[in-house]
């Protein structure tokens, strides 16, 4: 201990020495900072913890040795003093030692604060660095945000996909093996193809426009040449008019009857108009067909132009008729005074004066009939009336029971339903007819021919019904609307009277005309045979027993015809009473039955005869053949045969009387009688051949 | 060109079409519903139309009121007829029966709630249904017809039973005799049949047309109608309309009537029937015509007496047939009115 303290001390001394010389440090660096070093390298030789030791260890000797002074002085004595001094320089040489470890420490202070200087310094250079690279990976995020929100034109173009792309691209700009799998050059490659594209567009749209501008040159030349062409064929024509006349050249002819259509009162120009129009439009459409030999609907105008022209001179307004020709009548009377009735008279015919032009319409059918309707207009009661006529291709024996049925008077009737043309369609007219004495219009139809109401929608007139609705002004609309629905309809009409004339002619002669497109609905057998078919007047069908029903549902109005069919097979005898509405074959005739055979069965009494009936009446959708349809009455007929054959026929064989069936059963029937009102199998089944229930 | 074509067709055609339906028409079948305020009635058209009686009798009775409340199509082919359970509406025709709740078609949404058919043989023909007999007692339905057999089908499970088998034509109309649970059958072969329901067996016959006092062979050997109240039974049709005493099987009063009836049924002390003719009859037992209440269809196929204690002032007589009218009686004296398709 004591060496190691020595050993120790030696180098106090030295720097005890170096430290008073500090102040000679400038004067010789070197060796100073030799010195200096040696103390400093001595630091980091010893070990800090030793020192500890060895302080702790000088201030315990310290301490001893100020306790064994503390003890000699207080001891007192001699020799005392001695000692005293040698612990004196005992602790003299500790206080060195305790100096020496003081400058140490506070070498390795400041060596410590060095150090962490340094290190500090160093953290701060990092921190900065750390900041900057911040900064700057900030700023290139940044950048990359803004490179990849960066929009590019050619995404605002539209491009063709990628299959037409792949299709039409030539293969030096799709380059299909690159673009493939990289969609960026494949964008590339298809924007090339756009640009490609769109110049060759360019490039047309150039020659378009250079194009276009040759034919605008070329029109000009043209127009000039036609406008210097126009006065040429003004002298031509003028030049061809002699011959056109005098060849009966149609151009005139539609040219003058446009011309005469000009005087027509409005309802019947409406009409002409609307006709003609209808008439050059089936034409056409006619047109793509083979040739037909002529037109469907022809116009045409009748009357005298001057008697119109003379309407029309008197300079009060011609809408104003009623007034004018009272005026008119008012002269008359002043000047002639005529007795009172045939003042009427006169007057009532001034009423139902009828425009002296009139429209004439021929509307043909497939089978060359011609229904000529010939539109009138009365101008005082602002309503029109139409006649007409029928004409077929080949001569038609009449057959008895038809008469009705071309017949001017009925032959249009109820083409609309209830439209039977009797009464003025105009609300009006009734308060000039009771001024005149006229009760009803029914009296002068034969005469003036029929107002009906699709004549006056023909005409573009139209009247209220029961509320009020449209004042009456002539309307193209109304009449176009219309023209196409009625011509149909009056095709129809004629085509249907036509066909049931025919099927009269037979039927009169007990033959029951069954088209061989209908054979499949009745067995090949029919034994019933009609005998009987004659007209009978609508009084006569209402006073017959059997008919209440059909009466009281409102079935038999007087516009219908009626007829009575008589159908015999043995000693049974079938009446049966038909009305044939107008409407015919869209209404189905109606048939109501009553058998003489055993008593009389009725509807009434029998429920089979019920169901006959409503086997002709109700199905008679089956019974319509081909469309449209024409040949329901002759087929119902043939039905109603049929059906007594099989009402004879099964009718249940009465045991208690002797001797054979009047009717043996001949037709096929599943079972006799079904259901709780035992009916017959009236239901024939076309290709197996028997009868069923319904 | 289509549309116009379609125009062309004047309106008049669908107004007359209908009234030809209507004067065609034929109701077959009625059934009153469990509460007893509604009749529904069949047609041949195959439809059901549902009437409000309680709205049809009441005191501020419009003319809409005896309209039906709701139609529909039930069948395809007639509906021949109907009967009621506490909750169904079953109805038959061609060869099917359908169910119908009562509480949805009162609402107006009528669809079917199940259909079944018995199990026929083949042939050409479907077979009708004449004839629905409830048994409340076993729940049974039995269905009878034109296959000349009498199919009992378990209204619980849908299943067909058992069939009985004898007659040799179809089958007009069932009675049921409640008191032992027997079924009566009359049909077309003329026949009136007892069936065992317990043994499913026939346990006698009587062929009507074989007693003279009864037969009329102008009209044929057909039982069109017969009722039962246990003891007694009554049947008419192409034979005179007769009171039979069962146990005996001998005929005990002939009622003089010449048209064939259709309909029959015992009323308190009375036996009601109908048939050809406007008329519904009122019978004494004795054979005695006590009135004859004049219709308005010249022909009669079913009477219903609504008898549902649930509506007391519905209790009515209604009676249809060959017309697209249901009379209505209110009592037994006179048409009060008619309920019209």
């Amino acid at each position: 201990m004591s060496s190691e303290s020595s050993k120790k001390r030696k180098p106090k001394v030295i720097r005890s020495d170096g430290a008073p010389a500090e102040g000679k440090r400038t004067r010789s660096d070197t060796e100073q900072e030799g010195k200096c070093y040696s103390e400093e390298a001595e630091v980091d030789l010893r070990d800090p913890g030793r020192d500890y030791e060895l302080y702790k260890y000088t201030c315990q000797e310290l301490q001893r040795l100020m306790a064994e002074i503390q003890d000699l002085k207080s001891r007192g004595g001699k020799d005392a003093a001695v000692e005293i001094e040698d612990r004196r320089i005992q602790s003299c040489v500790h206080f060195m030692t305790l100096k020496k470890l003081n400058r140490l420490a506070h070498i390795r202070l400041k060596k410590g604060r060095d150090q962490t200087h340094e290190a500090k310094q160093k953290v701060d250079a990092y921190h900065l660095q750390l900041q900057n690279l911040l900064y700057e990976v900030m700023h290139l995020q940044k950048e990359i945000t803004k490179c990849l929100e960066f929009k590019s034109k050619h995404e605002e173009i539209d491009l063709v996909s990628l299959e037409e792309f792949y299709k039409e691209a030539p293969p030096d700009i799709s380059k299909a093996e690159v673009t493939m799998g990289d969609p960026h050059q494949q964008t590339l490659a298809r924007l090339d193809w756009e640009l490609e594209q769109r110049k060759r567009l360019a490039e047309k749209y150039r020659e378009c426009l250079s194009n276009k501008e040759k034919i605008l040159k070329e029109i000009e030349v043209k127009k000039e040449y036609l406008s210097s062409l126009q006065p040429r064929l003004n002298s031509i024509m003028q030049a061809s008019l002699p011959v056109q006349e005098y060849l009966f050249m149609p151009f005139d002819q539609a040219h003058k009857q446009y011309e005469t259509a000009r005087h027509l009162p409005p309802p019947l120009y409406v009409l002409f108009v609307q006709a003609t129009a209808y008439g050059q439009a089936c034409a056409h459409r006619k047109s793509s067909q083979p040739p037909r030999q002529d037109k469907m609907l022809s116009v045409a105008i009748e009357g005298s132009v001057d008697e119109a022209k003379a309407l029309f001179k008197p300079p009060e307004d011609s809408q104003d008729d009623e007034s004018d020709s009272d005026a008119e009548e008012e002269q008359t009377t002043k000047r002639r005074r005529p007795t009172l009735g045939v003042q009427l008279d006169d007057k009532r015919k001034e009423m139902l004066k009828r425009h002296p032009l009139s429209v004439l319409l021929d509307l043909k059918c497939k089978d060359d009939s011609v229904l000529h309707l010939t539109f009138y207009y009365l101008m005082n009661l602002n309503i029109m009336t139409v006649k007409a006529k029928v004409t077929t291709a080949t001569e038609l024996i009449t057959p008895i029971s038809a008469g009705d049925l071309l017949s001017p008077d009925s032959v249009l009737s109820c083409l609309y339903p209830g439209d039977h043309g009797k009464k003025t369609p105009n609300p009006a007219n009734q308060y000039q007819f009771d001024k005149v004495g006229i009760l009803t219009l029914r009296d002068y139809v034969l005469d003036l021919g029929h107002p009906y109401l699709w004549v006056q929608k023909l005409g573009g007139l139209h009247f209220p019904k029961e509320q009020p609705q449209h004042t009456v002004i002539t309307d193209h609309s109304l009449s176009a609307s219309h023209m196409e629905t009625t011509m149909k309809l009056l095709k129809t009409r004629v085509q249907s009277r036509l066909a049931l004339h025919k099927q009269f002619a037979s039927l009169e002669h007990g033959i029951v005309p069954v088209t061989s497109d209908c054979h499949y609905l009745f067995p090949a057998k029919v034994v019933s045979r009609l005998v009987k078919w004659v007209t009978i007047a609508h009084e006569d069908y209402t006073e017959l027993h059997f008919t209440k029903d059909i009466v009281e549902a409102g079935l038999a109005g007087d516009t219908n015809l009626y007829y009575m069919a008589l159908v015999e097979r043995g000693t049974a005898k079938l009446q049966a009473a038909v009305v044939l509405n107008p409407g015919y074959s869209s209404i189905p005739p109606i048939f109501q039955l009553c058998l003489n055979w055993k008593g009389e069965k009725t509807n009434n009494n029998d429920d089979n005869i019920r169901a006959m009936e409503s086997e002709v009446n109700v199905c008679f959708k089956e019974l319509c053949g081909p469309r449209p349809g024409h040949q329901l009455l002759t087929n119902q007929l043939q039905r109603l045969c049929v059906l007594l054959d099989v009402y004879l026929e099964t009718e249940s064989h009465d045991d208690s009387v002797e001797g054979p069936k009047e009717f043996p059963q001949e037709k096929m029937c599943l079972r006799l009688f079904r259901g709780p009102s035992r009916m017959k199998p009236f239901k024939y089944n076309h290709p197996q051949g028997f009868f069923s229930h319904r | 060109m289509e549309r116009a074509a379609q125009q062309a067709v004047p309106l008049g055609q669908m107004e007359v079409f209908q009234a030809l339906q209507r004067l065609h028409m034929t109701i077959f079948s009625q059934s009153v519903s469990p509460c007893g305020k509604f009749l529904a009635a069949g047609n041949n058209y195959g439809q059901i139309a549902i009437f409000s009686l309680s709205a049809a009798l009441s005191s501020e009775a419009k003319e809409e009121s005896k309209k039906p409340m709701v139609t529909f199509q039930a069948h395809d082919g007639p509906v021949y007829s109907m009967v009621s359970t506490d909750r169904h509406l079953l109805s038959a025709g061609d060869g099917e029966v359908k169910a119908w709740l009562w509480a949805e078609i009162l609402k107006k949404g009528c669809k079917e709630l199940w259909r079944r058919q018995p199990p026929y043989r083949t042939s050409l023909e479907v077979p009708e249904i004449n004839a629905l007999l409830l048994v409340p007692k076993e729940n049974l339905l039995i269905l009878a017809g034109g296959d000349c057999q009498l199919h009992a089908m378990d209204l619980e499970t849908g299943t067909f039973m058992w069939a009985l088998r004898g007659h040799t034509d179809y089958i007009h109309c069932l009675a049921l005799r409640e008191r032992s649970p027997e079924v009566l059958s009359g049909g077309e072969d003329g026949a009136v049949r007892l069936w065992d329901l317990r043994t499913a067996k026939e346990v006698q016959t009587i062929e009507v047309y074989k007693h003279e006092e009864c037969s009329r062979p102008h009209n044929g050997r057909w039982i069109g109608c017969l009722a039962t109240d246990s003891d007694w039974m009554v049947c008419g049709g192409g034979p005179a309309l007769t009171l039979w005493h069962l146990r005996s099987s001998t005929p005990t009063t002939i009622f003089p009537m010449r048209a064939p009836q259709k309909h029959v049924t015992f009323y308190q002390d009375l036996i009601l029937s109908a048939g050809q003719g406007r008329c519904v009859n009122q019978w004494q037992l004795s054979g005695e015509l006590k009135a004859q209440v004049p219709g308005s269809s010249p022909g009669l196929l079913s009477l219903s007496l609504n008898q549902q204690p649930a509506a007391p002032e519905c209790k009515v007589l209604t009676a249809a047939g060959n017309s697209c009218r249901v009379d209505v009686f209110t009592n037994l004296g006179y048409r009060a009115f008619s309920l019209s398709f």
